[in-house]
């Protein structure tokens, strides 16, 4: 396992090194640069180069790049070329936002949809299952700002219960109370997305378990349905649930954008898109590097997690599983 | 080496610092790319729009004296759609910025309605510039009283190290080319200061309609260190002048000013904090207006004013603002596919003006929030031409026939060929720009009906700047003014001294007569002889058309008038550059 660990970590780092080369050329390839946004009518070519010098952004890219990485293994994320800004002062807070969003509506969904997803699996094509279904459509069919739009003007402009948008009232920044009703109506718009895939997931997955022939076995020696199902199934339909957990646990951070946006949440997804807009390479480096090293561990833990929980798999040096 | 943009050479004669504004949301009309001096002098005092005839006492409140007096105190809030840069005025290059530094500094000059310099309460100087009498000299006079809000006097020295640092290439000053033509700035005493000019230069007079920043803070700051200095970025560090002091910004979400306690003005502001709130989303700020989140925007989208006329709380205010949307031709062949400029024959210009349905432009996708313009100069301004510009209402059939008479001849397909090449051409403007997105799909079909094939291509508006704009390879594109800057000069973008390295004529047009004109601006002093030459130069650039002038709009600036009041004589002024808060010192909130 010791071992394992260490290779995969190894593997990891050397991942996350071409993604940031990669990113820097891609980012650097694109045209326009942070200069002419901040150089305006009126300054003269001749100001222009000198403002570039200053910046840095006249030497070679693959200069520009060693500068960055050489800054980045000190624990220094750079500046905004236009303000100059501590990167990590614009975008921890972003992540930080995000996170609390994210988490939360990730959280509750799972706690409603798996349990739900594991019910319906038991009572096919019931109600309950006839619901589900329906709410999964609705959940992948509807634009998310449209509906994110509908529940602000019912029950924040017509009802006048909850806050329209943002993460706390001004001034009250830091109030929990004030933060969860803020949550509320980004987390019920993001729920409708996360439940509709995993309550399918979860269903699906117990589905397949349950027609296994040591299911059948259980019911025949007689055991108790809820036995059944608790101490055999349930394990066993966990396994492909957690996988994709993990692999999406890279949404926590890129959070969802159009959710941010149209509730104002002051998060990473909007600020993205302003840097790119306003080409602030130090910041969309950081932001891509941020995620990901999100998506690095969200593999490993998926695959750790999976060792746990199925004891077949085995995370040997050769990284197969022996049955 | 990465290309930066030359946006105008030292020489230009540009007397404002311009914006661009990439406009990535959706329907908000503030996309004007600024850039320099322009006319603005609108005449009209401006009535704030009667919105709601079937209400006019919420009008009323805000437009009329309030019988009480304004009362001191309260918040407010006010919606925008983009943050700050810095708030330091040696750098500010984006309306955000501009906004806030508005507010917490006091300007050695200010504007009237009528776009002319005037000293007010809250202006720095004392008495308006001397003018020598060979044109050379101006002389300004500041107010003993003015100080600095950490208690610190605010002196000569101070002026003469802003402009002097806005002179001096190390700095990146934005402003540069608004003195180019300083020769030396002398401190005669302690409020008494003088700028001695190269020639004699107009135009100059609207560069002291500016901010200026503490000497006793920054001198010691070398000059090219300044733009990474921590002034105008970290509020504990930005020492102003203004009736308010910047006292807290959280990126990306919101900056809040509070009343400058030091505050030296005999007006002192009524209102006890502002904040600015950031939103990303502009129906969330919409939104926000009608819960009450917000007070006030500056700018809605033109697609949500019938909503907004719906509450009767929220007063829209539609004047046309000072921006301008035109369609530039290119006059380079190899900017081509097949190396042909179609537009070379001043009758083919013509046909194509007469072509468009403009007042279908403003009535359908500016919803009314706009007028016809001529000339780049603003209608109802000192320099407007007026009538002697010539209009081209809207008539295919007349179109048709000036392209027969420049020879042009239906090909096979029906499109118009002549010598061989198709009247075919790209049209470019920015992506995301949903107004440009509607008004190009206009010209599309309004040309097509005449025979002509337009093809409109959005692009991303920072590569679409640096890749077509500043060199001036484009066939056609279609774009802004924003004329912050009462001056009328425009030297830099149609004369042919300013090609691209240069100056912003990224058509390569020319016109001897007009360039001759342009120079003569500027070297008449006299407001009345000045706006001969402008009237001139409207004239005749109407007939040549390097543009193809389509209108004049607005950026529908909302007040939620139940809680913000004002005085008549201090309503919004949307004919200037930051006009929505024009004596927002006089203005007072209700809670």
């Amino acid at each position: 396992m010791t071992e394992y660990l260490i290779r995969r970590i190894l593997q990891s780092v050397l991942v996350l090194f071409l993604i940031s080369i990669l990113t820097f050329l891609m980012i650097h390839a694109a045209p326009g640069g942070p200069t002419q946004i901040f150089l305006a009518p009126g300054l003269s070519p001749e100001a222009a180069k000198i403002q570039a010098h200053n910046l840095g952004l006249d030497r070679p890219v693959p200069v520009q790049y060693a500068i960055w990485l050489g800054n980045l293994m000190q624990g220094d994320l750079g500046h905004t070329f236009k303000n100059h800004i501590p990167v990590g002062d614009i975008l921890w807070p972003t992540v930080k936002n995000t996170m609390v969003l994210m988490g939360a509506a990730w959280l509750f969904s799972l706690l409603i949809a798996v349990p739900w997803g594991i019910y319906n699996s038991t009572r096919e094509y019931g109600l309950s299952d006839q619901t589900a279904s329906f709410v999964s459509y609705i959940g992948f069919a509807m634009p998310t700002f449209w509906f994110g739009i509908i529940l602000q003007e019912y029950f924040s402009l017509k009802l006048d219960w909850l806050p329209l948008s943002d993460m706390y009232t001004m001034g009250k920044e830091g109030n929990l109370g004030d933060l969860f009703m803020h949550l509320i109506l980004p987390v019920s718009v993001l729920t409708i997305g996360f439940l509709a895939a995993y309550s399918k997931y979860a269903r699906a997955s117990m589905l397949e378990v349950l027609n296994q022939d040591y299911i059948r076995t259980a019911r025949a020696k007689g055991l108790k349905e809820r036995r059944v199902i608790f101490r055999h199934a349930l394990r066993n339909a966990l396994i492909p649930i957690i996988t994709i957990l993990g692999l999406d646990l890279p949404i926590l951070v890129s959070g969802a954008a159009l959710t941010e946006r149209v509730f104002n949440w002051p998060g990473m997804g909007r600020l993205f898109v302003d840097m790119a807009v306003a080409r602030e390479y130090s910041v969309l480096m950081s932001i891509t590097l941020v995620v990901s090293v999100i998506v690095v561990l969200g593999n490993l833990l998926a695959d750790i997690l999976y060792a746990i929980v199925d004891p077949r798999v085995q995370l040997g040096s050769k990284g197969g599983s022996a049955t | 080496m990465r290309k930066v943009p030359k946006w105008f050479s030292t020489m230009s004669v540009i007397a404002l610092v311009g914006v661009m504004i990439a406009g990535c949301s959706g329907n908000n009309g503030n996309n004007a790319e600024t850039t320099n001096n322009k006319p603005a002098n609108t005449a009209t005092t401006n009535e704030t729009t009667n919105t709601n005839t079937t209400n006019e006492s919420t009008n009323d409140a805000a437009t009329t004296p309030d019988p009480n007096t304004p009362v001191d105190g309260g918040t407010l809030t006010v919606g925008t759609f983009s943050d700050i840069v810095s708030v330091n005025p040696i750098y500010i290059n984006d309306t955000s910025s501009g906004d806030i530094e508005n507010l917490i500094n006091a300007r050695l000059y200010d504007l009237d309605r009528q776009g002319n310099l005037a000293v007010e309460p809250w202006s720095i100087a004392a008495e308006l510039p001397q003018v020598s009498a060979d044109g050379k000299t101006y002389t300004v006079k500041i107010k003993s009283t003015a100080k600095w809000n950490d208690g610190q006097p605010l002196t000569a020295d101070d002026v003469v190290f802003t402009y002097n640092t806005i002179r001096n290439p190390d700095a990146g000053a934005p402003g540069i080319s608004t003195v180019d033509k300083v020769e030396a700035i002398n401190k005669i005493d302690e409020t008494t200061i003088e700028f001695k000019l190269k020639q004699v230069y107009a135009p100059f007079q609207y560069s002291l309609y500016s901010s200026l920043v503490p000497s006793h803070i920054l001198k010691d700051v070398p000059v090219k260190d300044l733009k990474t200095n921590a002034y105008g970025v970290d509020p504990t560090k930005t020492v102003t002048s203004g009736p308010w002091k910047f006292a807290e910004w959280k990126q990306g979400q919101y900056i809040t000013l509070e009343k400058n306690p030091n505050y030296w003005g005999e007006k002192k502001p009524h209102i006890d904090k502002v904040i600015y709130k950031i939103y990303a989303d502009q129906n969330t700020e919409v939104q926000a207006l009608i819960k009450g989140d917000i007070q006030m925007s500056e700018a809605i989208p033109v697609t949500q004013i019938e909503g907004v006329k719906a509450n009767d709380k929220l007063q829209v205010i539609l004047e046309p603002g000072p921006q301008y949307e035109y369609v530039q031709f290119n006059f380079k062949d190899e900017n081509f596919p097949d190396k042909y400029s179609p537009f070379k024959g001043q009758k083919t210009r013509q046909a194509i003006a007469t072509a468009l349905n403009r007042q279908g432009m403003v009535d359908n996708v500016l919803k009314g929030t706009g007028k016809l313009m001529n000339s780049p100069f603003m209608p109802g301004s000192w320099a407007d031409p007026g009538d002697q510009a010539v209009n081209y209402p809207y008539d295919a059939e007349k179109a048709k026939a000036l392209l027969a008479e420049d020879g042009w001849v239906a090909g096979k397909d029906g499109i118009l060929v002549k010598d061989g090449h198709r009247f075919s051409f790209e049209l470019q403007y920015n992506a995301g720009n949903s107004r440009r997105e509607q008004v190009a799909a206009v010209i599309q079909q309004n040309l097509k009906d005449v025979g002509i094939e337009v093809t409109p291509k959005g692009i991303d508006f920072a590569t679409w700047i640096d890749q077509n704009i500043t060199p001036g390879k484009f066939p056609a594109i279609l774009l802004s003014w924003s004329l912050n800057n009462p001056d009328p000069d425009a030297e830099s973008i149609f004369s042919s001294k300013y090609y691209p390295p240069t100056g912003q004529n990224g058509g390569w047009y020319k016109n001897e007569a007009i360039d001759a004109l342009w120079t003569k601006g500027q070297l008449t002093i006299d407001q009345a002889e000045r706006a001969k030459v402008y009237q001139e130069i409207g004239k005749e650039i109407s007939i040549d058309l390097p543009y193809v002038f389509l209108y004049q709009y607005g950026l529908p600036q909302v007040v939620d008038a139940s809680k913000v009041k004002w005085a008549e004589e201090d309503a919004p002024e949307s004919s200037l550059g930051y006009g929505y808060l024009y004596h927002a010192i006089n203005w007072w909130v209700t809670e």
